[in-house]
């Protein structure tokens, strides 16, 4: 049994922050829970066609003929259809990143429009599996395979390039050169120039220095692979167009469908229900399936499904990236001098590779780096022909934390010096004095975990253990992300509480559930905020669906955020519900609604408490109409800098074979405010999967002379099961506060951001050698080692 | 691990083409060719021709274990079997078990502090639920490494596996008192 965390001192919650089960929790353990691909079996839409793309079979080519002659003459084919009709000729080229964004924005106003490469179903393939050229709809699924083969199409054959660093050289092929002649995106307005930061002098900071050290890293792209495949249906119709997706957010959905199929907003409603994991996926090339599927739709008449196969659901991916460190240090170990430079491999198109890039970056040196006098960012995003991808738990950080984590270790090790001590003296937020207090408690409760002191030992001079092994302990830390004045950039957050007379609540605070536990955050924030009427959360019924016809906007699932964002919300709703059962007192107890108050679920008189009816009681008095309260919030803006995380970790690492083996991880975020302490844990534990499979399993890999994915399935795409994962202690902290009621932060992306640095510290600690390309498999720890 | 039946089990195909499953504890019968293609998929066939929707079909090659059912009182993987396969055996998915499983109630239940939860977006857990039975009815008290070596064919991305060990350690707690005192 472990000790539940410890509350901030003087918090008097009654609900928020417990440890309780996740309100779908009986639902999804029976298996009742119906995700996208349940909801649309064909039993409940007799009429359903399903449909196929046609996939490059070259990393880069040019369709020069099309024909789709044998294809339409099989049986069962309802319709084949190819980028010449004018219904795909005639759409607007897009960016992928589009429909991946925490707020909702107009054609005009995406967030990447500087880079428009993709069309819904063009001509042109930029790497191998690429949607292109032409789309089926049949009676089944594998007659639309079949179908799809059936399509006779003359290549051009173009010249590929897979390395970014090949990619930025002169002569090589040209992937979007109505974009870029050289293959790196040109600045632009959200990202900024190639150098997005130069604080101070950096070359003179380097040059004042008593200690420099410098190193590279190298992230490669693990996958999201949630087990719920990309999945569709639509339905257009004379009346209107209707989408059942598993997108992880629906009105930005329903406005990318409306600006690009021209249709008035009120002609398009998604709805979406439970999603079976998220994790970032959503800004892959193969975004316009919405938009094909629903101008099959439209050209048969028929509700359309598209799914995506688990080999195709692999289409999505962290960005890989080259970063190189320079850090500048005086003996003391306060640092002077910062120097970052990146290289992303973009892959086919640019979706959202300059927020990792960039965007994210630069937030992380303006609430960490604000110590330091010297800063210097620099970054390129170059198109190769590979996986087009970006967003992942954690974007950008992850990467960042890689090499952040790095250069730590190097130039404590080079001071002689205690990284936590070096952490401590350097970073924070300029919004308060160093040491920072979240920092500082991170990592010091954490160390205590594992046994820092007592486990660390100089690289590789620890004892080794049956001839072969030895153990090593490592740890990284990062900025958490987000606060509520990273968030504001979402507009307006609306939430309804409905109280029926009964005093039973029903609570729209829509969001698409894909397993974070933001539900049950809601219900328990609504309880919270609604403790005077004494209900408990049982009483609160939340609402799954969101459909864009009857819910209010939802809440995207980005940032780790909406455990907390819709909280702020209701708790302003739950003061005017206060207000308005007053004022429908005011004719039972015959006095104005200020001379009233209510306390544990009984309204009273304020002078006079014992005269004092249940809400019940006041309410079936009245007309029994439910009271509505319908509001919303931009997020607040005051800058309040972030909390802290961090992990920590202890391999052991056998020296004849190169297998690691972890053997014990801490995992410590302080949150602000614990929204939901069991769904925090699961996040802390749950996330150490993605991030132990990064830092030493998954990985996509390639056919390096044909461009050609290897492998796109969980057999030989390696994550960790439970056979494979180490004792993990997950540690809450409420040290930082934010703004707002509760001053909670995002959680869920910070529980994996530094397992991959962590294990690799740790390796470096156990071995003496340092491997500073992930995954670290095997072959890599023998080859460091002079044994290959 | 689930294991598929391929290969080491008899079809017993009638005369007329029937196809007799017991589902949930009620014999059905099915005409080949009519209600059961002979290449269709036993999870397809559960999930698409019978609405049995709690099980899920996420890689489809036996990657996963998201698929699992019970045939025989052994786990199998559904996506990897042949629905004629089942022929003359009985099948139990999620839908046939009863609402308070002691299984399901674990799994549901589980929020001791330090393991978090055994569920978060809930898509495998169908699967790990039918797993965990199998092995409980074999092995009412596993150890963790039994546990480990039970459930190790199954995917969850979310990453519960402490809170699904806790689960199966409670379930098998509510499993043994519930027979010592029957």
């Amino acid at each position: 049994m472990n000790q539940p965390y410890k509350k901030r001192p003087g918090s008097n919650r009654k609900f928020v922050g417990g440890y309780q089960p996740r309100i779908d929790a009986w639902e999804k353990a029976r298996g009742k829970v119906k995700y996208i691909d349940d909801l649309t079996i064909k039993s409940r839409f007799p009429e359903l066609l399903y449909a196929k793309v046609l996939r490059s079979p070259h990393a880069h080519a040019r369709i020069k003929k099309i024909d789709v002659t044998r294809a339409e003459q099989l049986a069962g084919v309802v319709s084949v259809m190819t980028y010449k009709d004018e219904e795909f000729a005639s759409l607007r080229p897009t960016n992928a990143g589009w429909t991946d964004g925490v707020d909702t924005v107009s054609y005009d106003r995406m967030m990447w429009r500087k880079f428009i490469d993709r069309r819904v179903l063009g001509d042109s393939a930029c790497w191998v599996t690429d949607e292109v050229g032409a789309v089926v709809a049949a009676e089944t699924e594998e007659i639309a395979d079949e179908a799809i083969r059936l399509i006779d199409v003359e290549w051009d054959v173009l010249p590929f390039v897979l390395d970014p660093m090949e990619a930025m050289k002169p002569g090589a092929p040209q992937i979007h050169p109505e974009i870029t002649l050289n293959n790196i995106l040109p600045p632009d307005k959200v990202g900024g120039e190639d150098v997005f930061m130069d604080k101070g002098d950096v070359d003179q900071g380097f040059a004042d220095a008593e200690v420099i050290v410098d190193g590279t890293s190298i992230h490669h792209n693990a996958t999201q692979a949630s087990l719920d495949n990309w999945c569709c249906v639509v339905h257009w119709t004379d009346e209107k167009l209707t989408l059942y997706s598993n997108s992880y957010e629906a009105d930005q959905s329903r406005m990318h469908i409306s600006e690009m199929l021209g249709l008035p907003l009120h002609k398009v409603n998604v709805i979406s229900s439970y999603v079976g994991g998220q994790f970032g996926r959503g800004d892959t090339g193969e975004q316009p399936f919405f938009l094909f599927t629903a101008v099959l739709s439209k050209k048969t008449g028929h509700p359309v499904k598209f799914r995506h196969t688990r080999r195709e659901s692999f289409h999505d991916s962290r960005q890989p990236s080259i970063y190189y460190g320079k850090v500048g240090a005086g003996k003391d170990g306060i640092i002077t001098s910062l120097y970052f430079k990146s290289i992303g491999n973009t892959g086919a198109y640019a979706d959202h590779s300059i927020f990792a890039l960039k965007f994210a970056p630069k937030e992380i040196a303006e609430v960490s780096f604000a110590h330091i006098p010297n800063v210097k960012l620099e970054s390129y995003a170059v198109y190769t022909n590979k996986l087009p991808a970006c967003m992942m738990r954690g974007v950008g950080n992850s990467q960042f934390n890689l090499i952040f984590g790095h250069v730590i270790d190097l130039l404590a090790e080079k001071l002689d010096m205690d990284p936590i001590d070096l952490c401590i003296k350097n970073f924070g937020h300029k919004w308060e004095t160093l040491p920072n207090k979240s920092l500082t408690q991170v990592l010091k409760q954490g160390a205590e975990k594992i046994g820092w002191k007592e486990k660390r030992h100089k690289p590789g001079r620890g004892p080794t253990r049956d001839k072969v092994k030895k153990r090593g302990v490592g740890f990284s830390v990062h900025p958490a992300w987000h606060a509520e004045w990273q968030e504001v950039r979402r507009g307006r957050i609306p939430v309804s509480i409905t109280l029926n007379p009964d005093g039973t609540v029903i609570l729209n605070a829509p969001t698409v559930e894909t397993g974070t536990g933001s539900n049950t955050c809601n219900v328990l924030g609504c309880a919270e905020a609604l403790s005077f009427l004494n209900i408990t959360p049982e009483d609160i019924h939340w609402n799954h669906v969101v459909n864009t016809e009857t819910s209010l906007k939802d809440c995207v699932q980005t940032d780790s955020s909406v455990s907390y964002l819709q909280s702020e919300v209701l708790a302003v709703a739950a003061k005017e519900i206060k207000k308005q059962i007053l004022e429908r007192a005011e004719p039972v107890f015959n006095v104005k609604s200020r001379e009233l108050n209510i306390a544990d679920g009984h309204i009273f008189v304020r002078k006079n408490p014992d005269q004092s009816l249940s809400v019940k009681e006041v309410l079936f008095q009245d007309d029994l109409v439910p009271i509505v309260v319908t509001t919303s919030r931009v997020p607040n803006a005051k800058k309040t800098g972030v909390p802290y995380f961090a992990n920590f970790a202890e391999v052991e690492v056998d020296i004849d074979t190169g297998k690691v083996d972890v053997l014990h991880l801490v995992v410590i975020n302080d949150c602000g405010t614990v929204m939901f302490a069991s769904g925090a844990e699961a996040q802390q534990v749950g996330g150490q999967v993605m991030g132990m499979g990064e830092a030493l399993t998954e990985e996509i890999i390639y056919d390096e002379i044909t461009g050609v994915p290897l492998n796109f399935n969980f057999i030989d795409y390696k994550i960790p099961t439970m056979a494979d994962m180490p004792e993990i202690d997950p540690i809450l902290l409420e040290i930082w506060k934010g703004a707002g009621k509760y001053g909670a932060c995002g959680v869920g992306e910070g529980t994996l951001t530094c397992t991959p640095r962590a294990i690799m510290n740790a390796i470096y600690n156990a071995i003496g050698v340092r491997i500073n390309d992930i995954p670290i498999k095997p072959e890599k720890i023998i080859r460091a080692m002079g044994k290959a | 691990m689930p294991k598929s039946s391929k290969g080491n089990q008899k079809i017993v195909a009638t005369p007329s083409s029937e196809i007799k499953i017991k589902i949930n504890g009620c014999w059905r019968n099915f005409e080949l060719g009519r209600d059961i293609r002979p290449n269709m998929t036993l999870s397809f066939f559960l999930r698409e021709n019978l609405g049995y929707t709690g099980l899920k079909i996420a890689c489809d090659e036996g990657g996963c274990g998201a698929c699992t059912v019970i045939m025989d009182g052994k786990a199998v993987l559904s996506c990897m079997m042949l629905a004629v396969e089942a022929n003359g055996h009985e099948i139990i998915t999620i839908e046939g078990l009863q609402k308070d499983d002691p299984v399901v109630e674990a799994f549901a239940q589980q929020c001791e502090p330090g393991y978090g939860t055994a569920l978060q977006c809930g898509i495998c857990t169908p699967g790990f639920v039918m797993s965990t039975k199998a092995l409980l009815e074999e092995n009412s008290v596993p150890t963790i490494d039994e546990v480990k070596e039970a459930l190790s064919g199954h995917i969850c991305r979310c990453g519960c596996y402490a809170g699904i060990a806790q689960a199966v350690t409670h379930a098998s707690e509510k499993i043994v008192k519930e027979g010592e005192s029957s």
